[in-house]
């Protein structure tokens, strides 16, 4: 699994690319972790070069979406494939994460409200 | 019928993952199995060799986790043997081990994907082993 992690205006983008699992999962946590200790408060995970991910991914995904939620931040997913998009399904956590169809789309969402 | 076979052995390691992937790979191109019942295999026994290599051992020792799957027709039979604590995951009840709670949370999250992505799942413990038996059925 490879990370790449972007900034732009509004938000912290990143993408993973490979396998979200038991074995990769705690990277994907410190790399998170680290950014909000940055001051990260609005993320937008990009899954579209991701193929795989099972629970342990999950559940660094529903950590961050607390913890960005608990600092009046926001948690956006993207660009999921079909696949992993049914293991988001099959646990309910598509009912309560945003999941937008694109990255352009993600960020739109993600994005402070207008004054 | 024709019957492919497939067996290994992973230790007790979450690396480990990656050999799975590429045994099933493997196995995928030799039984001709479809893309989406590999990854969801792939899903079911790396959650419950997760379960196992996170929650099944008390000492700190190499274990060997033991897996076949056969594909028969339009069915597959995939068996997981293991040496750690006694833990069924047929029933609700959680890993004997000190696992945290959140663990167990999650853990159940990985269970419910095992139940809802197999057709038939069995356990038994023989000896100092479980062995947990799961059958799925091919589209």
């Amino acid at each position: 699994m490879e990370i790449y992690e972007t900034q732009e205006e509004n938000a912290w983008i990143f993408r993973i690319d490979g396998r979200l699992d038991s074995n990769t999962a705690p990277e994907l946590e410190t790399t998170v972790f680290r950014a909000i200790e940055n001051g990260a408060r609005r993320m937008v995970i990009d899954f579209e070069a991701l193929a795989y991910i099972s629970s342990a991914g999950l559940r660094v995904i529903l950590k961050t979406a607390k913890d960005l939620k608990r600092l009046d931040g926001k948690l956006v997913l993207c660009a999921m494939q079909d696949y992993v998009r049914e293991v988001f399904e099959i646990s309910g956590f598509d009912t309560f994460l945003p999941i937008a169809p694109t990255a352009g789309d993600a960020l739109r969402q993600v994005a402070p409200p207008k004054e | 019928m024709v019957r492919h076979d497939i067996g290994f052995r992973l230790r007790n390691d979450l690396s480990e993952l990656e050999t799975l992937r590429k045994r099933l790979e493997q196995f995928q191109t030799e039984a001709g199995i479809p893309e989406k019942s590999l990854f969801e295999i792939n899903l079911v026994l790396d959650e419950l060799f997760t379960n196992i290599v996170s929650c099944g051992f008390r000492d700190m020792d190499l274990h060997q986790v033991e897996i076949t799957i056969t594909r028969e027709g339009k069915w597959v039979t995939i068996c997981i043997r293991d040496d750690g604590v006694p833990f069924n995951p047929t029933s609700a009840a959680s890993p004997e081990k000190d696992c945290t709670i959140e663990e167990r949370r999650i853990g159940g999250i990985g269970l419910h994907l095992v139940r809802r992505l197999t057709d038939e799942m069995t356990y038994l413990r023989q000896g100092a082993c479980n062995i947990i038996t799961l059958r799925k059925q091919l589209p």
